[in-house]
């Protein structure tokens, strides 16, 4: 183990590795936590080196060159479930390969499943669950003091000598945000890969954008969409004891939904940006967060108009440049954009993001159809869906409407309803499908079925759930995986002729009546 | 071709792939005809084939 030049107190050394997530796109995002840990060990004085697969896609050779490029003490990695068959890969090289280094694990894919991730992955000596802010500087304070009892450090999960799993107390959640360094964003690839895939395509400006970093300026979301997990950051985890005497995290369930809302100052949002720009030469900014309407309520409405406000007071609010023809080129300071609410996002507050230069927001309006809308939890409905399509694209916003079918009590007159709406709203959209996350509400409730759908073997839904553009496991109660897809690609084409020949060979199949809701679900039309 | 590895110290050992053209112009063709795939564009992807198949 190396020493620390400053202090000689011998000092891990670590490498990271992001795994390979959505192999069917190029890498377009820096792996945020994994950035914000590099930046913790690197300020503690580790010695730190990042290899980003997912970035890279280099394959077996260089991964073990990588593994062999160093005494590594500790390898650490993290992502959300995705990125699990290709974390599992990995991890099974880097045991073969340095097994005398301390494997963590971290992220939404641990998270979610603990118990079953250290099943599947007995390479792994720790486990963290939910935030790693605190968790991960005293596991290297453990490693760099030559011990291993993983057990005294809240928010772990680790082996006994005899195999046992053993968790510790649950981690709280870090209180001071604005203690956080900025991302290790000169530990990633930004030239040879990141920004070369700056693109977005959902706004003119996001085309156009050539040097594009991520910011997160919140974590947590105060909804409870039944399809969303919130990597137990949110406030959404609490540790239960089960009949057995075994603790294990618990997520959203029907009826106990707990949340912690927490955001950045302002201020602290906006130096990272300006550090980033001034830094980087970044032109465009995404943010990452998962709602940034539902923080701006919390505050009482004035986070978002203070980012804003201090956004122009740094000179970082764009100014479009044109060519002889009058088209837009470039620009000067930076053009943003993130997530939005239909309920929660106000007329006033859109008109002040887009003179700041947001671009376009994204909205998860899920489905045009009343009867789906009150199920999900989202707290929208079709009324606030279009009103703020309307305001968004009236303070020059494109609004990114996404949709989503297949949800439990989906029938054909909720497919027709959104049908309708895309073609009134000039919505262009493939919907994903409704898909049971690990760490959702509808994970829980569905878990069953699932293990059904895959042979009682969790661990294949696993390695083939997606980002739901595909289909994994069904949990719609009134169609199955041939239907939605047929359905989909109908849906997509307007084919309404097609759906409407269909849905009469469907009720013939289930006995449901014309003139009867299209449903198998009791009482969902009421 | 820079490294694979970044941080605050320098490796014992540096990762620098070497460049791979052939492979790479071939993964391309296949990335973009995978793309537009449907109607008339269909394409052999040679990672896939059976070069040991025979007739049954």
């Amino acid at each position: 183990m190396k020493k620390c030049l400053r202090d000689e107190i011998p000092m891990a050394k670590i490498l990271f590795i992001n795994p390979v997530v959505r192999e069917e796109d190029v890498p377009r995002h820096v792996p945020y936590g994994i950035a914000l840990l590099a930046a913790i060990a690197r300020d503690a004085g580790h010695l730190v080196q990042v290899y980003d697969a997912n970035a890279w896609r280099m394959g077996e050779d260089i991964l073990r060159q990588v593994l062999e490029a160093d005494n590594w003490d500790v390898i650490a990695l993290g992502g959300i479930t995705t990125a699990y068959g290709s974390a599992k890969s990995i991890i099974g090289t880097a045991r073969e390969t340095c097994p005398e280094a301390v494997i963590v694990l971290g992220g939404g894919l641990l998270t979610s499943m603990p118990r079953d991730m250290m099943a599947w992955l007995p390479a792994v000596d720790v486990g963290v669950i939910g935030e790693a802010f605190i968790t991960w500087p005293e596991i290297l304070e453990m490693v760099d003091a030559g011990d291993r009892d993983w057990s005294q450090i809240p928010g772990t999960i680790s082996r006994k000598d005899n195999g046992a799993l053993i968790m510790s107390a649950q981690r709280e959640l870090l209180n001071d945000l604005d203690s956080l360094p900025y991302p290790a964003w000169d530990f990633f690839p930004l030239e040879e890969v990141y920004f070369k895939n700056s693109e977005v395509l959902f706004s003119e400006e996001g085309m156009l954008a050539q040097r594009r970093i991520d910011i997160n300026a919140s974590y947590g979301c105060s909804l409870v969409c039944k399809f969303c997990f919130h990597l137990g950051i949110a406030g959404d985890m609490r540790y239960e004891e089960d009949s057995d005497g075994v603790v294990n995290p618990r997520f959203d369930v029907p009826g106990n939904h707990t949340r912690t809302t927490r955001y950045h100052s302002p201020e602290y949002i906006v130096k990272m940006a300006k550090y980033a720009k001034d830094t980087f030469n970044v032109d465009y900014i995404g943010f990452l967060d998962e709602n940034l309407m539902t923080m701006d309520q919390y505050s009482g409405r004035t986070w978002l108009n203070e980012i804003c406000r201090l956004w122009h007071e740094n000179g970082l609010a764009p100014k479009p440049e044109f060519d002889s023809d009058g088209r837009m080129t470039g620009w000067t300071g930076m053009y943003w954009s993130g997530t939005s609410h239909a309920t929660l996002c106000t007329k006033e507050v859109l008109k002040t993001m887009r003179e700041a230069g947001c671009s376009h927001l994204v909205y998860g309006y899920e489905s045009f159809a009343p009867h789906v809308l009150k199920t999900i939890g989202k707290g929208a409905s079709r009324k606030t869906n279009i009103r703020s399509f309307f305001w968004t694209l009236e303070a020059g916003i494109r609004p990114v409407p996404n949709q989503i079918m297949g949800f439990p009590n989906d029938d054909f007159e909720s497919l027709r309803m959104s049908m309708e709406a895309w073609k009134e709203l000039g919505i262009v959209v493939k919907p994903h499908f409704a898909t049971p996350y690990p760490g959702s509400e509808w994970f829980a409730v569905f878990r069953k079925s699932i293990e059904e759908q895959y042979d009682g073997d969790l661990e294949k839904f696993i390695l083939e759930v997606g980002d739901a553009t595909s289909i994994s496991a069904v949990i719609s109660q009134n169609f199955n995986a041939v239907e939605l897809i047929g359905l989909r690609d109908m849906m997509v084409n307007g084919e309404h002729r097609l759906i409407d020949e269909y849905e009469k060979v469907w009720r013939r199949n289930h006995g449901i009546a014309d003139g009867e809701p299209s449903t198998l679900v009791a009482g969902s039309r009421k | 071709m820079t490294s694979v590895l970044k941080g605050n110290f320098a490796p014992k050992k540096d990762v620098k792939p070497a460049a791979k053209e052939q492979e790479d112009l071939e993964a391309t063709f296949e990335a973009s005809a995978l793309k537009r795939l449907g109607g008339s564009i269909a394409f052999v992807s040679k990672k896939r084939v059976n070069w040991d198949l025979e007739d049954k």
